[in-house]
């Protein structure tokens, strides 16, 4: 029993932190490591995001991406008015599957580039 | 979880924190920095490291636990958690430099008759000058970080009856200093951690 006593105390006393006089600048020296750390990780993921965007953006200038838009537009078109034909109640399908699908497509890029922008600058 | 005012996570239990810090929130973090980095200081100084050295592997202690603060899962104190990992940061410093592998195996004599001939009415730290550099890790890493014998023994490398050897030792040298009215002699303070 006075061996377990003795353990007890003995955690109790390693348990007691020492009165550092530099506590407040041992904390501050942490966080400002973090904060450095956290803009050299954002930085990085910035550069990376322009980087991917640039080189997706050529890939689309390069695979003539706007006039195979075109293309498939009119074939979505000609595809819309086969449907509604068939069944003329699906307006939303024809809608979405004529030149409506790219600008929801647009509008919806916009939202999740707001989200990040917003989120962003939250971080800031 | 971003949106707390920094003046309020002074109110806040570390758990509560932890998950502020979880989310990202490096001020958060912060805050438990403020509460227990003094702990975590005082324990490396107490395993034998200089100052500089304790403040060093404090710092990297808690970076790494910022980098894993969502493996906290609360189920022992944040302080506690924190500890162990900066004990083990200590040791992995110690054999980086190779001054893991010198530590004596014997009982330090001389250290040993200052602590008989020394005040009673001393302190932990006075005391654990008094213990081997071994003993004084072994004892720290169980009292201080609270590491089993087996976590110890797997950490410092070493067999674990060596390990449960000098906590013995450790613990007997302690408690001549600490508590020199109680009977030491003949009683097994090899301590509740020996099962490993």
């Amino acid at each position: 029993m006075a061996e377990l006593d003795f353990e007890r105390r003995l955690e109790r006393l390693f348990a007691e932190a020492p009165d550092l006089p530099d506590a407040q600048a041992f904390a501050e020296r942490i966080e400002r490591r973090l904060d450095r750390g956290w803009t050299a990780r954002r930085w990085l993921i910035g550069a990376a995001g322009v980087t991917g965007g640039v080189i997706g953006a050529s890939q689309l200038f390069m695979s003539n991406v706007f006039e195979r838009v075109q293309t498939a537009e009119q074939s979505a078109r000609v595809l819309g008015q086969g449907l509604s034909r068939v069944t003329p109640s699906t307006d939303m399908v024809s809608a979405l599957s004529g030149g409506y699908g790219l600008w929801i497509a647009v509008g919806l890029a916009v939202v999740t580039m707001g989200f990040v922008v917003s989120r962003v600058i939250e971080e800031i | 979880m971003s949106g707390a005012p920094q003046s309020s996570f002074a109110s806040l239990h570390d758990v509560e924190l932890c998950a502020y810090a979880a989310a990202g929130e490096r001020r958060a973090f912060g805050e438990l920095v403020r509460r227990h980095g003094s702990a975590v200081r005082g324990l490396l100084r107490r395993m034998g490291a200089q100052a500089a050295e304790a403040d060093d592997t404090a710092q990297d202690a808690f970076l790494a636990a910022f980098e894993r603060i969502a493996e906290f899962r609360g189920e022992g104190t944040f302080a506690g958690w924190v500890k162990k990992i900066a004990a083990r940061q200590y040791l992995r410093r110690l054999q980086r430099d190779r001054r893991l592998t010198a530590l004596p195996e014997g009982v330090d004599e001389a250290a040993d008759a200052t602590a008989r001939d020394a005040d009673h009415r001393i302190d932990l730290d006075e005391g654990l000058k008094s213990l081997s550099d071994a003993e004084r890790l072994c004892v720290s890493m169980c009292y201080g970080a609270g590491l089993s014998h087996g976590e110890a023994a797997e950490a410092l490398n070493l067999p674990l009856g060596t390990v449960k050897s000098h906590v013995k030792r450790g613990l007997e040298k302690l408690r001549a200093r600490l508590a020199p009215d109680a009977k030491a002699g003949g009683v097994d303070l090899e301590g509740r951690r020996g099962n490993g």
